[in-house]
C-alpha cells in the first residue's frame, strides 16, 4: 500500500500545489491501488519490446525556417530573448 | 434540407446542383443556434465558415475544380491545432491559445476543401471518458440530455449525432473516439498506429493515441480516413499506406472470414442489455457468412492498468511544457522564483489533469518504476504477442465497445475505479497499436449501443468492409431531437 506521505512528495517534486489536498490524494491513493493488479498478471519473464527507427527512415535534419514569428506571441521578450523567472 | 445526410450523399448533392454549399452550411449553423446552447458540442464556431462557404459556390460555378470534400461540414477536437483559431485542450491552461499552424490532419482536408465549422468540446487534456473534466462544461447525449455522451471526444460525437456537422476528428488514446461514438449512436475509427499523422494533435500518450473519423456510416469513415491517412515527414512514427483507397470494395462482405469473441471482454461486468446486443451482432456476422468462436486474451485483465500506468507517465511529461512562458497563458515574472512560479500556473489544470500528473511523476519514479511502469510496459509487450497470435487464427476480433450503457451525469465521477473499467474493451487496441471500429449496432430503450471490431495492423481496408457489413443488418431509431 502507498502512503499518503510517499504520493505528497512526488506532488512536490512534480510542482503541484494542491488546494484540495485530502481529496486529491485520497483519489490519487485508490488509483495507484488498483494497479497492484499488475503484480498478478504473470508478466516477470517477459521482455520489453523496443521499437527500433533506423537513423536513416528519420527525416532529414536541416533547418526550415518557420514562417511566423512565434516569439511575437510571448509576453517577455526582448529581440530574440524569453525572459523567464529566476533560477534561485 | 436534411442536414443527417452522410457525408457521401451531400457531395453527390452538390455536385447535382440539389443544394448550395453555403445553403448547407448557412442550415448547419441554424441547428447549432437551435440545439447546441443544450448539447454544448461546440467549444468555438469558425465565423468565417459561410465566407468560405460562398467561396466554393463561386469556384464551382466558374467552373474552377475544388476538393474532393466540396465544402463537407466538418467539426474538429479542440486538441488538434487549426491555424489562427483557439485550441484549448478545454483546459484553463490553454484558454488563450492560439494555434500558429495547421495539424497535417488538418492541411489535407483543408486542400480537400472540407470545411471546419468549429472546435469541439472534449474531457480536458483528452483525459476522461465523459466530458465532464472539461474545463467549460459537459457535452450532453442528444438521445438523452440526462446522460453522458462519452469522452473523450465527447464533443465530436455529438456534432455528427446531432446534426451540428457532417462528420468530424477526434482522438484516440484509450478509447475517445470509439467510446463516445459507441454512446451517440455513431461510426468511429481509431487507426493502427502511425496510419495517421498526430502532427499539430497535442500530445497527451503519444505512444498510443491517434487522430480517428467519426461519421454516420462506415462508408463516410472511410472517405475520411481517405483523406487524413498517410506518411508525414513532420511525424516520424506515421508508415506508408501507399494511397490505399479505404472505400473501394467495402461491400465485399465477410462471408468465409474468422471472427474471435474476446471473452475477457463480454464477461462479468457487462450490462446485460450489452451483452444481449453483443450476441445479436455475432449471429449477424453468421449469418453473413463468417465464422464465430470465443477467444481467450489473458493479458486484458490487466489492460487498464497498465494503460493508466504508461498513459500518465507520458502525459507527466508531455505536460511539461505548460511553463507560464509559452501557449498563451502567461502572467508577470516579478515576485516568483522558478519553482513556485511553475507551480502557480500548474494550479490551472483541472482536478483529473492534476491527478494524472501526479501518478505520472509517481508510477516511473526511482524505487517505485519496477512495480507499475516496467510491469505495465511487459504486460504491454505480452497483450500484443497474444493479440499478434490471435491473428493468426482469426480475422477479426469482436466485443462490445463499452461494456456499459451510457449513463447519468455524476453517475461514476466520485469513483475512480469505475472510471477506468469504462475503458476495459478499448485500451487493448491502443496498447497493441490495432485498429478498431465502434459500429452502431442496437438502441436500448432509447440507449445507443455500439459493436467494436479490431483487426490486425494495417488492415483497415479489410475493417471497414466488416464494419459495412454489420451496419448493413442495422435499423436504427434516429435521434430524438
Amino acid at each position: 500500500m502507498v502512503s499518503k506521505e510517499e504520493i505528497e512528495h512526488i506532488a512536490k517534486l512534480m510542482r503541484i500545489d494542491l488546494d484540495d489536498h485530502t481529496v486529491h490524494i485520497d483519489r490519487v491513493q485508490k488509483m495507484i491501488e488498483y494497479f497492484d493488479i499488475l503484480d498478478k498478471a504473470g508478466t516477470e519473464s517477459e521482455e520489453l519490446i523496443i521499437n527500433e527507427q533506423p537513423l536513416e527512415n528519420l527525416r532529414e535534419d536541416k533547418y526550415e525556417p518557420y514562417g511566423d514569428k512565434l516569439i511575437d506571441k510571448l509576453k517577455h521578450y526582448k529581440e530574440k530573448f524569453i525572459r523567464a523567472p529566476k533560477m534561485v | 434540407m436534411n442536414l443527417g445526410i452522410s457525408a457521401l450523399d451531400y457531395i453527390e448533392a452538390i455536385k447535382n446542383g440539389e443544394f448550395t454549399v453555403e445553403e448547407f452550411v448557412s442550415e448547419t449553423f441554424d441547428q447549432i443556434k437551435k440545439v447546441d446552447g443544450k448539447l454544448h458540442a461546440y467549444l468555438s464556431l469558425n465565423e468565417k465558415a459561410l465566407d468560405q462557404a460562398k467561396e466554393l459556390d463561386k469556384k464551382r460555378k466558374a467552373k474552377e475544380k475544388i476538393g474532393s470534400c466540396m465544402g463537407m461540414p466538418i467539426a474538429i477536437k479542440d486538441n488538434i491545432c487549426v491555424k489562427g483559431t483557439k485550441t484549448t485542450c478545454a483546459s484553463k491552461m490553454l484558454e488563450k491559445y492560439v494555434a500558429p499552424f495547421d495539424a497535417t490532419v488538418i492541411a489535407r482536408l483543408r486542400k480537400q476543401d472540407a470545411l471546419f465549422i468549429g472546435k469541439t468540446n472534449l474531457d480536458e487534456f483528452a483525459m476522461g471518458t465523459t466530458t465532464e473534466f472539461s474545463a467549460y462544461g459537459p457535452s450532453k447525449n442528444p438521445w438523452n440530455q440526462e446522460y453522458v455522451p462519452g469522452g473523450s471526444s465527447g464533443g465530436s460525437a455529438v456534432a455528427v449525432s446531432a446534426l451540428e456537422s457532417v462528420v468530424s476528428l477526434g482522438s484516440d488514446t484509450g478509447g475517445s473516439v470509439r467510446n463516445p461514438a459507441s454512446f451517440c449512436s455513431i461510426v468511429g475509427l481509431k487507426p493502427t498506429y502511425g496510419l495517421v499523422s498526430r502532427y499539430g494533435l497535442i500530445s497527451y500518450a503519444n505512444s498510443i493515441e491517434q487522430i480517428g473519423p467519426m461519421a454516420r456510416t462506415v462508408k463516410d469513415a472511410a472517405f475520411l480516413l481517405n483523406v487524413i491517412a498517410g506518411i508525414d515527414p513532420n511525424d516520424n512514427t506515421t508508415v506508408d499506406n501507399h494511397g490505399e483507397d479505404y472505400l473501394k470494395n467495402i461491400e465485399a462482405g465477410i462471408d468465409g472470414k474468422k471472427i474471435g469473441i474476446i471473452s475477457e471482454m463480454v464477461g462479468k461486468g457487462t450490462d446485460k442489455e450489452v451483452s444481449s446486443a453483443t450476441k445479436k451482432a455475432l449471429a449477424k456476422f453468421e449469418d453473413l457468412g463468417a465464422k464465430c468462436e470465443e477467444i481467450s486474451i489473458d493479458m486484458v485483465d490487466y489492460s487498464v492498468a497498465s494503460y493508466y500506468t504508461i498513459t500518465s507517465t507520458e502525459a507527466g511529461s508531455n505536460l511539461a511544457r505548460y511553463d507560464n512562458i509559452r501557449y498563451g497563458f502567461d502572467f508577470d515574472l516579478e515576485g516568483y522564483e522558478f519553482n513556485s512560479y511553475i507551480s502557480k500556473v500548474r494550479r490551472n489544470f483541472g482536478p483529473e489533469v492534476t491527478r494524472r500528473l501526479i501518478i505520472g511523476g509517481f508510477v516511473p519514479s526511482a524505487g517505485h518504476a519496477g512495480k507499475y511502469f516496467l510491469k505495465a510496459l511487459k504486460v504491454k509487450s505480452k497483450l500484443t504477442k497474444e493479440i499478434n497470435s490471435a491473428f493468426k487464427k482469426v480475422d477479426f476480433l469482436v466485443a462490445p465497445t463499452v461494456p456499459i450503457l451510457p449513463f447519468k451525469f455524476g453517475e461514476k465521477l466520485d469513483d475512480p475505479v469505475a472510471m477506468f473499467l469504462i475503458d476495459f474493451n478499448t485500451v487493448t487496441a491502443n496498447l497493441t497499436g490495432k485498429p478498431a471500429i465502434s459500429v452502431p449496432f442496437e438502441n436500448s430503450n432509447g440507449l445507443p449501443i455500439g459493436i467494436q471490431i479490431i483487426a490486425d495492423s494495417m488492415q483497415e481496408k479489410s475493417l471497414f468492409q466488416a464494419a459495412y457489413a454489420l451496419e448493413s443488418t442495422t435499423n436504427l431509431p434516429k435521434v430524438p431531437l
